[in-house]
């Protein structure tokens, strides 16, 4: 059978109600009990009264704040890392397995660590949002840079390109398609990183409101800030980091204009 | 197209020498053996002069391109360039590749002016304007906004010709540009590369492995053969340009750079 990209729309809608109705009628059913397991309208519900008391916004904010200084932070240092593995051979043969080494461990894995260091402060949310996600932009960029055609480089150097400007002018940008592959990914370690740690070391986030809502025993919160985390992670990977890959992808020729 | 009288072969020789190759030779190790890539070579090419290194593949020729490039070392002998030894890759001797090598991050224009940075340090728009004059020079002018991908085969040829004559080369060396071409696009490159050189009295250096391709283009043939590498002939050519690559008498041209090349050695 052959779907139309417009209609696949309407399947991907219908298939999120599905989930909605099977989950009221779960709910409706009363096998388990309701602090354990709240209906899609008691979370809708816990959300707006987080928002009206103005417990959310400022929250989103805190995350988004820490997110948007902490993987900016990770992606200059990954890529910086990426382009020395990138051209010397030396430092990516120590490099790279160290980090691979590192991207094996869960990214919560690196609260404790942070709470030895630097106690509770918000620097140490900082350090798991950096160790979560730099590894990965590295490693992302050295491929990239490693796997650059030869002729590229040779075609900088016939016209006359200095080696001090080949890694600005000519590797990172043949890299590009690469690069944002491991931000992408790095988006999504430092998201799962960030909340983590914000879950024991902050007063304010969505993974304090997490924990909050499990202090108070309100299944409600849990569940109503986990779909908004889902939600925000979603959204900017497909909206901000997605759109950003696929303008790539289109110069490159790599990719189709749909 | 009108044939311009070009300056006969005898002018030529009076003319300065542009590049001079003593006993360039490259012998390399394969593991088990020391394998002869190329027998020394001595030639002069001079300045204005479009000379092809002409033989099939195995023969040293593209190896003598990137040694002269300066993608390569030689194992023995000098290249000189105006009378200096060259070194290393330079933009005074510009490749223009095989698969044209165009920077798919950049478009047409920005590809053209890539290699006018160091002319024109800081100026964008008088790096932009130069860009356009070579974009007109190869007909592609309406294009100067196109991403790399939306060009066909000779499209991206010609942008790559445009961006190796805009940095102003002392000498353009041509890897074979033309194979992946269909024949039409082909004739047409023919003319335009033959009406550039007449314009520019650029010194070149085309390798090809076909004799018409040879013939069409050269002022002077150097034939190559394989295994070890080494030059065979050096024949002169001179029929008036621009000359057409269908014309029966470049092709009885290119039976005699055959038959140079089948003809027993010495």
């Amino acid at each position: 059978m052959k779907v139309s990209q417009r209609s696949i729309k309407y399947y991907v809608f219908g298939f999120y109600l599905l989930i909605l109705v099977t989950w009221q009628m779960l709910f409706s059913a009363q096998i388990i009990p309701d602090y354990m397991f709240p209906s899609p309208l008691q979370v809708g519900q816990r959300l707006w009264e987080l928002t009206r008391d103005n417990y959310l916004w400022p929250s989103v904010k805190a995350t988004f704040q820490r997110m948007g200084i902490g993987f900016s932070i990770a992606a200059s240092a990954g890529l910086l890392i990426g382009l020395f593995m990138g051209m010397s051979r030396v430092v990516n043969g120590c490099l790279r397995s160290l980090f691979l080494g590192l991207q094996t461990l869960p990214t919560a894995a690196w609260v404790p660590v942070s709470l030895l260091i630097f106690g509770l402060s918000e620097h140490g949310i900082y350090f798991v949002i950096i160790m979560s996600s730099a590894p990965a932009v590295a490693i992302a960029t050295s491929d990239g840079i490693q796997h650059i055609p030869p002729i590229y480089l040779r075609a900088a150097r016939t016209l006359g390109t200095p080696g001090y400007a080949m890694p600005t002018r000519v590797m990172l940008p043949a890299s590009l398609p690469s690069i944002v592959t491991g931000i992408k990914l790095g988006w999504t370690l430092a998201w799962h990183g960030g909340v983590s740690a914000e879950l024991i070391k902050s007063t304010i986030g969505l993974g304090f409101l997490l924990q909050m809502g499990r202090e108070l025993n309100d299944a409600a919160q849990v569940i109503g800030i986990m779909v908004l985390t889902i939600l925000f992670g979603l959204l900017l990977d497909r909206f901000f980091f997605g759109l950003i890959q696929k303008r790539i992808l289109i110069r490159w020729g790599l990719a189709q204009k749909s | 197209m009108a044939a311009e009288a070009h300056p006969p072969a005898a002018a030529v020789t009076e003319r300065p020498v542009k590049l001079k190759l003593t006993g360039v030779s490259k012998t390399y190790w394969n593991g088990s053996q020391v394998v002869e890539a190329l027998q020394p070579v001595n030639t002069e090419i001079r300045e204005g002069e479009f000379v092809v290194f002409f033989g099939p593949s195995g023969c040293g020729k593209s190896t003598l391109l990137n040694i002269i490039a300066g993608f390569e070392d030689v194992t023995k002998g000098e290249i000189t360039l105006d009378g200096k030894p060259v070194e290393g890759p330079h933009h005074d001797r510009l490749m223009l590749f095989q698969e044209h090598g165009l920077f798919p991050w950049l478009n047409v224009i920005e590809n053209v002016m890539f290699g006018l940075r160091r002319k024109y340090r800081f100026k964008w728009k008088a790096r932009r304007e130069k860009a356009r004059q070579f974009l007109q020079m190869v007909h592609l002018e309406e294009f100067e906004k196109a991403a790399i991908h939306e060009l066909s085969g000779g499209m991206k040829q010609r942008v790559a010709l445009a961006r190796a004559l805009a940095p102003d080369p002392k000498v353009l060396l041509v890897d074979e540009p033309f194979p992946a071409l269909d024949a039409l696009t082909r004739a047409k490159l023919y003319w335009d590369i033959q009406e550039i050189f007449q314009r520019t009295k650029k010194t070149i250096v085309l390798v090809t492995h076909d004799p018409r391709e040879a013939a069409c283009l050269g002022d002077r043939v150097l034939v190559f053969s394989g295994r070890p590498g080494r030059v065979k002939a050096d024949i002169t050519i001179e029929l008036p340009r621009p000359r057409d690559i269908n014309d029966p008498v470049v092709a009885e041209c290119a039976n005699g750079i055959m038959a140079q090349l089948e003809a027993p050695g010495e």
